[in-house]
This record gives structure tokens, C-alpha cells and sequence, in this order.
């Protein structure tokens, strides 16, 4: 129940703003960092990176070795965690595959419906 | 055929080196890109290249980007031109509640004088104003350098536009060489209603060396190569109506094939031929069009001397490079851009370093993620576009000494006109065929 919580916590800050701030920011900070590891957020860099083109369509590696083709110096990092044969699985896919792979299918539906 | 040995003529022969590498798809596996990837590759692409211009073209003013303006500031940018067209049909017209009122004034045409360029770059974008840069020669897609300066208005006021310019041409050597011949043909449309066998068989004859005396005979036996470049079929596309086809229509179908495989069998038992698909051919739709498939040519692709090829195709023949396509990406800049004629805007691509620069706003093309095949690299010496109206040859030279042979190929099946182009002198000339008897 995340919400209830969230809602109780704005109604008590009404009273009390500098415990509210403090409390709420760590309420939303849990969730995100059980979601992945400090790797991870190396490679969400990387695809934020607009540098090196865009994230959508292509696999991390794939982009990688793109940027790696025209010369843009990606960092070496990046390849090493990509490559890395770690028994975590590394992400492949880039921060927004998902996400946007679920508003085509919610696009598709309506257009069916 | 009471040939004594003199008159046994022999066919020439030339070395062909296949080019097509770059326009084939091949193993790429479509996983749900969208066109920006292109986009990048080829700004990222002709930026490096009009970079390394900008220096000796405004030594004097800074690069910077679209986000780094300043007002009143002279500077160089470079970005991809996005042109701002009143009259191009958009899918979302068809949705909208209020139709559109503006009429077309050319249905072929939708240039306006409303039309504004944009240019844009990864930071931002930016209204071109001034009366330097005029929006009707130039395409969305393209990517240039602009001298201006930042207005109050928020305009960039373009004093000087740089063009990427004719790449360079890999020279070709000098010495002395007998006449070759190469017949460029396109728009056969074998099956449509109004196809002359008769006109066709006459070319084939003609190349095949069966046609008219020895003199003509042998110049026939110098013709080393042809090049059927797209729209060769029309396939009755009125029996396809999404129901399943009777056996009949199935047949009926595949009929224009048949006959093209029957008449290209006779040129390939004697000489090399390309086969290039158009957007009447049964190949994809997007460009590059992928080579139509050997099993459509039974007969033709039993010889080795038959190549179907990509198109865009670019080939090699004596070290002398062709690069053509079957018309789409020229057409389509003649629906969103203006020039006096066909040659004008051959000679712009060129300019442009970009074979089709409307990809993929208003042409179809495969999303590449890596590179963008419409680049060009290196300077033809023939540059063809086929499906024209009428034929129309020109050539252009570079700064850099450049020579480039243009030519428009006309439609066979209306005009009875294909292209002959001697290798020796790059010379070309219209050959051209009549079945009409003269009253």
C-alpha cells in the first residue's frame, strides 16, 4: 500500500514541514535502489548520453560499438560491464526498451478496439 | 549465317567490379528502430566531413551549436535542414476535424511560397531567415554548414550556406582505350496495356547483334554491358483485390515475369546485364530495394552473365564507376523542391554528397541503425537515374576536377528510347526505336 503511505505522510507534513521533507524523500529512495545495482546506473548514464545517438531500437553493445565506429570515444567501461560474464544478468536493453515497447502495445490495443 | 573469318566479330569485354555492398540489408534484423538512428549517423557523418571544410571556408568565425547562439554574433553552424512545407499531405489531415482549405496548386509539386527551413542539430533548433538561403532549392534531411548570425527575433539570419560539395573522384587511368559501349534501359513495364514487344524485341535484336549489316553489327559487338535499371514489369495489380486468386489469375500474375525472363534469356546468353528493381517491381518498397529474387528468372539466372542487383546499384566497369538508381529519390525532390530540370537535381545530390536526402521523411527506407548507405563516398564518373520522361544527359565538373557524366534514362515503354554510353569518352547518345510505320 505505497500510496496509503505516501497520502498519510503529506497529511502529517501539513503540520510539520522539516520532519516531512526528510521522511518522504527516504520513503521514495527504497524502492529505487533495490530496482538495480551501481552498474546498472553506469549504463542508464550511458543511454542518457546523447552523445553517442539515440538509445531506442538498438542494444547497449550495438550502440556501443556504433559510437566505437564513428570515433566518439565511448567510455571503455561501458564495454567491459556489457561484456562481462557475470553471473547477474547485464541488461542489454536499453533504459527505455521496455517502457516504450508497452505504449506501442497500449497504442495497438486501442487502435484494435 | 555464312560467316567467313573476317567478318566473325567478337564481343568485347570489360572488367565489372559490383559496388552494392553498402544498399544491401542483408542479415539486419528489424528490432523496433525508428528513423532517428539514421538521422544521427548521417549528421554525425556530414559533420565531420563540413567541419573539416569550415576552416578554410570562414576562417575567421566560430563553430558552435544551435543551443550555443549568441545574438549578433557571427558563427558557423551545422545541421540537418528540416524544411516547413504548407502544402505536404500529412496522414494527420485525414483525422482532422476541419479539412484543410489550401488547394494544391500542382498536385506534382508542393512547394509554397510559405515554406521556411529549420535547422537542427542534437541541442536544439533553429528558424532560418534572411534572403540568402531560399527554401525551394533545398530539402528536408540535409545536412549543411550556415554562416549567420542570431537575430533578436530568434531567427538565424544565413549570410552563406556550405555544401558538403562533389566527393572526391578516385581518377581513372588516362591511356587510350577502343570504344565500349554500355545501354542503359529502364521502364520496360512489360504487361501494362500499352507495352510494344515488338519495339523491346527490336533493342534486343539490336544488342544481341542480330539487327541491320556488318557496320552495325559491329558496333553492336561493342556494347559490353547493359543495365536495365527498375520498372521492367507491371503487374496487374487489379486481380489483387485480397481475396484468394483463382489458378488462372495466379497465373495471369506472373505473366509480365515470364515474358521478362524470356527476353532477358536473350541478352544474357550473349553479355552481362544488371538488373535493378523499380517501385513497379516486385521487390520491397523502401530503398535500398533488395535485388528481386533469381527464382523469378528461371531462365535468365542460369547464366552467370545475370546479375540482379540492388537499387540504389553502384558498379565498376574498367575502373569506371556508375552509380544509379531507378528515379524515386529525384522524383521525390521534385515533389518537395524545384529546379529547372531532371539534371538540376541530379547534379544537387551530388552536391549534397547525399543520394536521397528526402529518406526518410517523405521516401521510404530501411531504419539503419549504424550508417546511412545514400552517403556518397567517392565520385561516380556516370551517375544514371532511370524512369524518366524524356532523355536528357549532361556533364558536370568539380572544383576538385571532378567529371561526371549525368544522364536521365527515359521510360522504354513510352518513349522507345534507351542510352548508349561510350566508356572510352563518357560521349553518350539516345538509341531509339519505332514500330510505327511513317505515312
Amino acid at each position: 500500500m505505497p500510496m496509503k503511505k505516501y497520502y498519510r505522510q503529506r497529511k502529517k507534513a501539513a503540520n510539520n514541514r522539516s520532519s516531512k521533507s526528510k521522511k518522504k524523500s527516504k520513503i521514495s529512495r527504497v524502492p529505487c535502489q533495490a530496482e538495480y545495482d551501481p552498474e546498472e546506473e553506469i549504463l542508464r548514464k550511458f543511454d542518457m548520453d546523447m552523445a553517442y545517438g539515440p538509445c531506442v531500437g538498438v542494444t547497449r553493445l550495438e550502440r556501443w560499438e556504433r559510437a566505437q565506429k564513428m570515433g566518439l570515444n565511448p567510455p571503455q567501461e561501458i564495454e567491459r560491464i556489457l561484456k562481462s560474464d557475470k553471473d547477474i544478468k547485464v541488461q542489454q536493453q536499453c533504459l527505455w526498451n521496455k517502457k516504450i515497447g508497452d505504449n506501442y502495445k497500449i497504442i495497438e490495443y486501442y487502435m484494435a478496439a | 549465317m555464312g560467316m567467313d573469318r573476317e567478318k566473325n566479330l567478337h564481343r568485347l569485354q570489360s572488367a565489372y567490379g559490383c559496388l552494392d555492398e553498402g544498399f544491401e540489408i542483408g542479415k539486419e534484423a528489424y528490432g523496433g528502430q525508428q528513423y532517428s538512428h539514421i538521422y544521427f549517423a548521417r549528421l554525425h557523418l556530414m559533420r565531420t566531413l563540413l567541419y573539416s571544410l569550415v576552416s578554410h571556408w570562414k576562417p575567421l568565425s566560430p563553430v558552435c551549436t544551435v543551443l550555443g547562439l549568441e545574438e549578433n554574433k557571427e558563427c558557423v553552424i551545422v545541421g540537418t535542414l528540416y524544411k516547413h512545407m504548407k502544402l505536404k499531405p500529412r496522414i494527420l489531415d485525414e483525422y482532422a476535424k476541419e479539412r484543410s482549405v489550401v488547394p494544391l496548386v500542382k498536385p506534382h509539386n508542393f512547394v509554397h511560397s510559405d515554406d521556411y527551413l529549420v535547422l537542427e542539430d542534437e541541442s536544439g533548433r533553429v528558424k532560418l531567415g534572411g534572403n540568402f538561403i531560399s527554401p525551394s532549392q533545398y530539402v528536408t534531411g540535409l545536412v549543411v554548414a550556415l554562416h549567420g548570425m542570431s537575430t533578436v527575433a530568434g531567427e538565424f539570419l544565413v549570410l552563406d550556406v556550405l555544401e558538403a560539395g562533389l566527393p572526391p573522384q578516385i581518377d581513372r587511368p588516362l591511356k587510350p582505350r577502343e570504344d565500349k559501349y554500355v545501354v542503359l534501359v529502364s521502364g520496360l513495364s512489360i504487361g501494362s496495356s500499352n507495352s510494344n514487344p515488338l519495339q523491346l524485341q527490336l533493342l534486343i535484336d539490336h544488342i544481341t547483334g542480330h539487327l541491320g549489316d556488318v557496320t552495325e553489327q559491329s558496333i553492336a559487338s561493342q556494347i559490353v554491358h547493359v543495365v536495365v535499371a527498375g520498372n521492367s514489369v507491371e503487374i496487374p495489380t487489379g486481380l489483387l483485390n485480397g481475396q484468394n486468386l483463382a489458378s488462372k489469375d495466379l497465373s495471369r500474375i506472373a505473366e509480365p515475369i515470364k515474358e521478362l525472363d524470356i527476353m532477358l534469356n536473350q541478352i544474357v546468353a550473349g553479355l552481362p546485364l544488371d538488373i535493378m528493381p523499380g517501385p513497379n517491381d516486385p521487390s520491397n518498397f523502401a530503398l535500398p530495394q533488395q535485388p528481386l529474387h533469381r527464382c523469378l528468372f528461371p531462365g535468365s539466372s542460369a547464366y552467370n552473365t545475370f546479375r540482379s542487383c540492388t537499387n540504389p546499384h553502384c558498379f565498376e566497369l574498367d575502373n569506371i564507376r556508375f552509380l544509379g538508381t531507378s528515379g524515386q529519390n529525384i522524383d521525390d525532390l521534385q515533389k518537395y523542391s524545384e529546379a529547372k530540370d531532371k539534371l538540376e537535381f541530379m547534379e544537387r545530390t551530388l552536391r549534397w554528397r547525399h543520394l536521397a536526402p528526402t529518406t526518410p521523411n517523405t521516401l521510404g527506407c530501411y531504419p539503419f541503425t549504424d550508417r546511412d548507405p545514400f552517403f556518397i563516398e567517392s565520385c561516380p564518373q556516370v551517375y544514371f537515374i532511370g524512369n524518366q520522361d524524356k532523355y536528357e544527359t549532361r556533364i558536370i565538373k568539380g572544383s576538385e576536377g571532378q567529371l561526371v557524366r549525368l544522364i536521365c534514362v527515359p521510360k522504354f515503354n513510352e518513349t522507345g528510347v534507351a542510352v548508349m554510353l561510350n566508356l572510352r569518352d563518357l560521349e553518350c547518345h539516345p538509341l531509339s526505336f519505332g514500330t510505327q510505320l511513317s505515312s
